[in-house]
């Protein structure tokens, strides 16, 4: 079994390394048009896909998936169409600088069963865009929508000219095979986006690997916010394919003073605050008792469909649940990541409790993912962004939409969230074509004058300090 | 986009390609070299590898496709141990070789 999953490894990556190295003759243009053209083929079959996600993996609703995918596709072709990715892409004549780029060889993408269609498009076109060969793993719930996902790019990619087997999907097989093509020795780089385990496995595989943290992204909203507009965004948020993005809030913290005011304008617009019994029900169900971890039968599913599981009766047109919890914690299980309309709601004595509490719901999980502040404020905003640990902080804006960028501000559209090194990533980015290219730097002569105009000799002279080496070193300039 | 140079006393094949190798043009490049192969593998039996040395010059190539590294491929497999080489290549040729990992392999230089 082993050596015929080994044997067909060796053939898709023999394949995708062939790709690889007939893309190295395609200059920008070429590959711009091939960019455009996949581009264009999955902006035009981003209903059927979405709609086919939907159906295949029970997750979120077909209308936001089709927003997914205008993210995946659109927005991530406006941030990346211009950029130069083939060849000679800077030089400062000041440094004598010239910086030429590579592509990186066959990529492996994992991709999530919560956003499939549009994380194959996405990762597909940021591949492309740099020259890079593709394959792509889907998650077994999701197999069919990505599989057509990949033919409709494919079939693309080839019209304008693309290498064979510039994209690839690798037979929905065993956990045994995806870790195979992980650590096989031709492949370049891994894409990961998924769950702890997933990404954890991409980084030991012992191929460089991209991967992203999970996200618990806590929202202050301070006492100087809009309070009916900072509902009204999180509820945009939260609902957004019933809150599958992990940049989704996942708690609401204020000051105990606004709270009459919140928790009034939160019912007005249609969500439900659970009694301490109904808090126990959801959590029975919304949260694996072995794991303290969400339940996957839950994710992505409405906030009706999660209260008749529950066995609760919330009034109908009900959008989030929301639970006001008195702690973070283990003892307290609907504080983790719940990617489904459920929120926490903490309400403290006053900002400095606010922000400590958010610092703990930030480190539950979360840590450098991204975190949302309503405020009109700067102080407070700023001070909040130190103090957290993510690599987005969203401010005044639906954290779903705002962390993957394109709608509400300008961060690189990304379906991949960079989460820094408390997330145990390389970068807080939002991973896009630029982070899938090698850069050389040409360096041309260009002496430092200082050190040549020093004698060196007085290095070897133990007995002379730093102050005195330096201002010998920097004498006369 | 091929000319075949047979030298039948050293049993030598020259396989001269110019152009754009891409994948359309590979089709029918394939059948040709399948062709001229069969004519010199008469007399020989079907199984046996082939008796003569195979270059394939690239000096006049601008582009190829996975499909033309998939012919080299077979070509190699085809031909006895040392008797197939890729040769004129240019550097930025030798280097889409040396990328598919298969410099070494099919002699290219």
């Amino acid at each position: 079994m082993t050596e015929e999953l080994l044997k067909k490894a060796d053939e898709l990556l023999e394949k995708a390394v062939f790709a690889a190295a007939v893309f190295q003759q395609f200059d920008q243009e070429q590959t711009d048009r091939i960019v455009e053209r996949v581009f264009k083929a999955g902006f035009n079959n981003r209903v059927k896909l979405a709609k086919m996600a939907c159906e295949e993996t029970g997750i979120g609703n077909w209308q936001h998936k089709v927003l997914k995918n205008v993210i995946a596709t659109q927005m991530v072709y406006d941030d990346i169409k211009n950029e130069k990715t083939v060849g000679v892409i800077s030089h400062d004549e000041i440094t004598g600088i010239t910086e030429i780029a590579q592509p990186l060889g066959p990529i492996f993408a994992v991709t999530p069963v919560t956003n499939p269609t549009s994380t194959v498009l996405y990762k597909t076109l940021i591949c492309l865009k740099t020259r890079n060969p593709i394959l792509i793993s889907a998650h077994r719930g999701a197999v069919k929508s990505c599989a057509e996902t990949v033919r409709i790019c494919y079939e693309a990619a080839l019209e304008a000219g693309a290498p064979e087997d510039c994209i690839q999907i690798i037979p929905a097989g065993s956990r045994d095979f995806t870790h195979m093509i992980m650590s096989h020795p031709k492949i370049a780089l891994i894409l990961a986006t998924g769950g702890t385990g997933l990404v954890k496995a991409a980084y030991s595989s012992g191929n460089p690997a991209i991967g992203v943290g999970p996200g618990n992204v806590p929202v202050f909203i301070d006492v100087s916010a809009d309070i009916p507009f900072a509902i009204n965004n999180i509820i945009i948020s939260k609902t957004f394919d019933n809150g599958t993005i992990c940049a989704s809030e996942q708690s609401v913290i204020i000051e105990k003073h606004i709270e009459k005011e919140v928790i009034a304008e939160f019912e007005k617009q249609q969500c439900y605050f659970l009694t301490p019994d109904e808090i126990k029900k959801v959590e029975s169900i919304a949260i694996s008792p072995d794991s303290g971890t969400m339940n996957p039968l839950i994710v992505g599913q409405s906030a009706t469909v999660i209260a008749k599981r529950a066995g609760i009766d919330i009034p109908g047109g009900t959008k989030i649940l929301l639970a006001k919890l008195e702690g973070v914690g283990k003892d307290y299980p609907l504080s983790v990541e719940v990617l489904a309309p459920i929120l926490a709601f903490y309400s403290t004595k006053d900002y400095h409790e606010a922000i400590k509490l958010c610092i703990d719901l930030n480190y539950l999980g979360g840590i450098g993912h991204s975190v949302g502040i309503y405020a009109n404020n700067e102080k407070r905003i700023m001070e909040f962004s130190q103090i957290m640990n993510a690599g987005r902080i969203v401010v005044n804006t639906p954290t779903s939409q705002g962390a993957v960028g394109g709608i509400y501000n300008l961060l690189p559209s990304s379906f991949t969230l960079g989460c820094g090194t408390g997330g145990k990533n390389i970068t807080t980015e939002n991973i896009t074509a630029r982070h899938l290219i090698n850069i050389q730097r040409v360096c041309r002569r260009k002496p430092n004058d200082k050190f040549f105009a020093f004698d060196s000799s007085k290095y070897l002279d133990e007995s002379l300090d730093a102050d005195t080496i330096i201002n010998e070193y920097n004498k006369n300039h | 986009m091929i000319k075949f140079e047979h030298f039948p006393g050293e049993k030598h094949l020259i396989c001269r390609f110019s152009g754009r190798l891409d994948t359309l043009i590979c089709i029918s490049l394939s059948e040709e070299i399948q062709n001229k192969l069969q004519e010199l593998k008469q007399g020989q039996s079907e199984t046996n590898l082939l008796e003569e040395k195979i270059d394939f010059d690239m000096k006049d190539v601008t582009f190829i496709s996975s499909s033309f590294i998939r012919i080299c491929l077979i070509i190699f497999k085809n031909s006895q141990k040392g008797n197939f080489a890729i040769i004129n290549c240019d550097p930025f040729l030798k280097k889409i070789f040396k990328i598919a990992g298969l410099d070494d392999l099919l002699r290219v230089s």
